[in-house]
């Protein structure tokens, strides 16, 4: 583990139960990360999506990696992330091609497309057991607050 | 070979900002004109900078309005 979860919260804004990261297991520079998210049996999604029947979200999947996309958009523009902004996808590209389940270790790794201090492209993949989840390319903007 | 940019740029600025290209003058402002908004702008930049291998420095994408200022940069940059 290079990045714990108290290191993870001092750049992501997001907290419990809308953490979707637990560790960062590999940086290169400032181009890649690759992150982990340990799908726990007890996610409280689970109990409506589906009954009987849970799958993790795709949203959700998305969500965890703009997380990661977040991460690796830290170590490129530090001082913007220190000033706390807010951060909102804008466009997303993404294709799912296998269901991820309760108890499923989820490995994102996430790609720098484009860095501007107000905008970021990434291109990012999930896999649970080197099988693709989800391939997203993400557009979001960065809006500093006065 | 003679490569027609402005034809290439107006087809990849058309897809990112899903104006169809015949409606794609070369001086329209892309923030007044044709709502490009600083998201879009950012997709633009990136493809062209896949497109044709460069990297367009941060301080310069403002000042890139329209679709002839990308296509007179491009010529620039190939004629280096």
């Amino acid at each position: 583990m290079i990045w714990d979860r108290e290191k993870i919260e001092s750049v992501l804004p997001q907290r419990e139960p809308f953490l979707f990261i637990d560790e960062v297991i590999e940086i290169i520079g400032t181009e890649k990360v690759v992150a982990v998210k340990h799908v726990r049996n007890d996610a409280g999604f689970f109990e409506g999506h589906f009954p009987g029947r849970p799958v993790m979200p795709g949203v959700l999947l998305i969500e965890a990696m703009a997380q990661a996309s977040i991460i690796l958009y830290s170590l490129d523009r530090p001082e913007v992330v220190k000033a706390s902004p807010e951060y909102y996808l804008g466009k997303v590209r993404a294709e799912f091609l296998s269901p991820v389940y309760p108890g499923d270790k989820l490995t994102i790794e996430t790609n720098r497309v484009k860095f501007l201090d107000n905008a970021a492209i990434t291109d990012v993949t999930a896999k649970v057991n080197d099988k693709i989840a989800v391939r997203a390319n993400l557009v979001f903007s960065i809006q500093r607050n006065e | 070979m003679t490569v027609n940019f402005e034809e290439e740029i107006k087809e990849m600025v058309s897809e990112i900002i899903e104006v169809p290209v015949e409606r794609l003058a070369a001086d329209a402002d892309f923030f007044k004109d044709l709502d490009v908004d600083s998201l879009k702008a950012i997709e633009i930049v990136a493809a062209f900078e896949k497109k044709y291998r460069i990297i367009i420095p941060e301080h310069e994408i403002p000042n890139i309005k329209n679709i002839r200022q990308i296509t007179e940069y491009t010529k620039n940059l190939k004629k280096d």
